[in-house]
């Protein structure tokens, strides 16, 4: 999307931009600009504009409460959809003059026009552009200066051409939507008469079918030659270095190219459409003139659940296609890791050092000590050094075990060897309980 | 006759489309005008695949309508017959196949109107009951979402068999084969007699029930 476009949706969304018009509104408008085009008005005073509304509700809503009211609500609506804008600047000093905007012109004209090709205005399109595009060619040849390119050539190109372009492309919508009214039209017509609408569908769908197989003929014919006598400006410019007018040739051809595009996609298109509803005409509505067989199959199918069968069908195995013979490869099996679950045994020297500690501890407590600081004292020497806060440990732990201590709430803090500080219990005599 | 005509049967398996068409045909396939290629190839060389086909117990069909199928006269290479879902969706995009707003859009249906249709025309609580038969519990929610998943089912089905052209997520392009569907009603005889024809000759069956039945989980 072009960076103009993303500023655009911008500053819509930010201003909250919005149309909503009532069938009412729309009418108002396509009288204003009917008004506006006969008396060749380029404004309307504010008597004017309540009269016109008034006029349209008598058509629209005859009997409607108000007039009056309703128009000055209808104009404020219109006026702040930006469809109407004043354009007197007195302010309060007396009745505004009002004209509509190019938006609401716009809307109008989408309505009104009723332009679609045929072959007299896509000729008529077609030969005007080709009489322009050979000027071009041979202004290019004159032109000598970059003034000269963009003065004969770029500017004819934008507006002459370019309009030109457009219009035959406007015109193709304009045939859309008749082709889109032919179609509706054919349903329609069959949906109320049936048999008796055959003859008018057929008519229809023959003269759309003539209309776009001749624009096709010239469009083909004449686009050919809008693209050779762009390409010899193309290449005039390219050899001039005119890069402005090179990138305006382009988009005209690409223009062309849709406009050439379109016509065999349409054709296509309603090829498809033309023989789908002669074979429907033929097959379905000449054969069945009464139209019986859609409430025959209602009744079928309502009755089936009562009645129920199925349709037989062909149904053969697809043919088995064996594999390529392949080398047999040998795969090893997926296994474990072996692993030797008989773990050997290994020596190890037995630790004495426990047990001689905790004959040591009882040879100290036989001595009757009356507290833990004086069997730790006692025995902690004989060990090595880094063992003996573990030591002082498992000494704490049979000392508990086998002599009866006791302890205050506040334990104090006695030092022992090798720089160790105990919380002391204090241990009772056996033979005193 | 046409210029194309085959001679010989040799001829005919020798064209470049004789395999995609003969398999087409096997699988069960109705090959209708739009197929242009295939139908055409098959005009021109009915005369000969006839004989070639009632070899194998297969009668190839050109209906009247513009297409060509093949129908099994014996279980000699096989046969099926449709589905409940199946035959319930032919149905009824025969019905909008044969109706003029159908035209507007060159044969185009929503897969949301066929779903709508085929409820306003047997109600939904019997479409349930009839697509899956085997669930004897209704809830609302998993009937709708078993109607939408049998349907899609049918239409796939459908579509294999060249009743129907699948054009995206929700589209459908209804073909001249689905007038088989109507084919009971086609005449002015009796349905019933003109049913009793049809499975005679070998081109319908009476669909037996799915009688199992099923809780919900």
């Amino acid at each position: 999307m072009p960076v103009d476009s993303f500023r655009l949706i911008g500053s819509l969304h930010r201003d909250g931009a919005s149309l909503e018009l009532k069938t009412v509104d729309l009418c108002f408008l396509v009288a204003l600009y009917t008004r506006a085009n006969d008396g060749a008005l380029t404004g309307f005073d504010e008597e004017a504009l309540l009269d016109v509304f008034e006029q349209v509700c008598e058509v629209v809503e005859p009997g409607a409460d108000n007039p009056r009211k309703r128009a000055t609500h209808a104009v404020q609506r219109l006026r702040d959809q930006r469809l109407l804008s004043r354009v007197d600047g007195a302010g309060v000093v007396r009745a505004g003059e009002y004209a509509m905007t190019s938006l609401a012109s716009a809307i109008v004209e989408f309505y009104m026009r009723d332009d679609a090709l045929t072959r007299e205005s896509l000729t008529l399109l077609t030969k005007t552009l080709l009489a322009s595009l050979a000027e071009l060619k041979t202004a290019a040849r004159k032109a000598t200066s970059g003034e000269d390119w963009r003065a004969l050539v770029v500017a004819p190109l934008r507006v002459t051409v370019a309009d030109l372009v457009a219009g035959i492309e406007r015109r193709q919508r304009g045939l859309d939507a008749q082709q889109e009214e032919v179609q509706r039209r054919v349903g329609e017509l069959l949906q109320a008469e049936w048999f008796d609408a055959v003859e008018r569908c057929q008519g229809l769908l023959d003269d759309t079918t003539s209309t776009l197989a001749e624009l096709n003929a010239v469009l083909l014919h004449d686009t050919n030659q809008m693209q050779g006598l762009l390409q010899d400006v193309e290449q005039l410019a390219t050899t001039f270095g005119a890069v402005e007018a090179e990138e305006a040739v382009q988009r005209v051809t690409e223009q062309v190219d849709r406009v050439a595009a379109w016509g065999s996609a349409r054709q296509c298109a309603w090829s498809e459409y033309y023989q789908y509803v002669h074979r429907f005409l033929r097959d379905i509505v000449r054969l069945d003139p009464s139209r019986a067989l859609s409430e025959r199959i209602r009744n079928q199918l309502a009755g089936w659940s009562e009645r129920p069968f199925a349709l037989v069908v062909a149904s053969a195995a697809s043919i088995r296609l064996l594999r390529e013979l392949e080398g047999r490869v040998d795969r090893p099996a997926v296994v474990r890791p072996k692993r030797d679950r008989e773990v050997p045994l290994e020596e190890v020297a037995i630790d004495l050092e426990p047990a001689e500690l905790e004959e040591r501890v009882r040879a100290a407590l036989a001595a009757a000590p009356d507290s833990l600081a004086g069997v730790v004292r006692q025995v902690l020497p004989e060990v090595p050094a880094p063992r003996r806060f573990l030591a002082v440990g498992r000494i704490a732990a049979q000392v508990a075990a086998e002599a009866n201590p006791t302890s205050a709430r506040e334990r104090p803090w006695v030092a022992v060897p090798g720089d160790i500080e105990i919380e002391d219990w204090h241990l009772r005599r056996n033979d005193h309980p | 006759m046409n210029d194309k005509a085959f001679a010989r049967l040799e001829e005919v398996v020798l064209d470049p489309i004789f395999p995609e068409v003969d398999v087409a045909l096997r699988q069960g396939r109705h090959i209708d005008r739009d197929e242009g290629d295939s139908y055409a190839f098959l005009l021109d060389a009915q005369d000969t695949l006839e004989p070639f086909y009632m070899r194998y117990g297969w009668d190839l069909i050109h209906a009247s309508d513009g297409f060509f199928y093949l129908l099994p006269r014996g279980d000699q290479l096989g046969q099926r017959h449709l589905s409940v879902g199946e035959m319930l969706v032919g149905q009824t995009l025969a019905l909008m196949y044969l109706d003029p707003t159908t035209l507007q859009a060159g044969g185009v249906v929503q897969r949301p109107q066929l779903v709508a249709r085929l409820a306003g025309l047997i109600g939904e609580r019997e479409l349930v009951s009839a697509l899956n038969p085997r669930r004897r519990k209704y809830d609302e929610r998993i009937a709708q979402e078993t109607v939408r998943t049998e349907v899609g089912k049918a239409l796939r089905g459908l579509a294999g068999l060249g009743f129907v052209e699948i054009l995206g997520e929700e589209q459908l392009r209804l073909r001249p084969p689905l007038l088989r569907f109507a084919e009971p009603v086609r005449g002015l005889e009796d349905p019933q007699s003109a049913l009793a024809r049809l499975v005679a000759v070998g081109k319908a069956v009476m669909a037996v029930a799915e009688d199992a039945e099923e809780d919900e989980p």
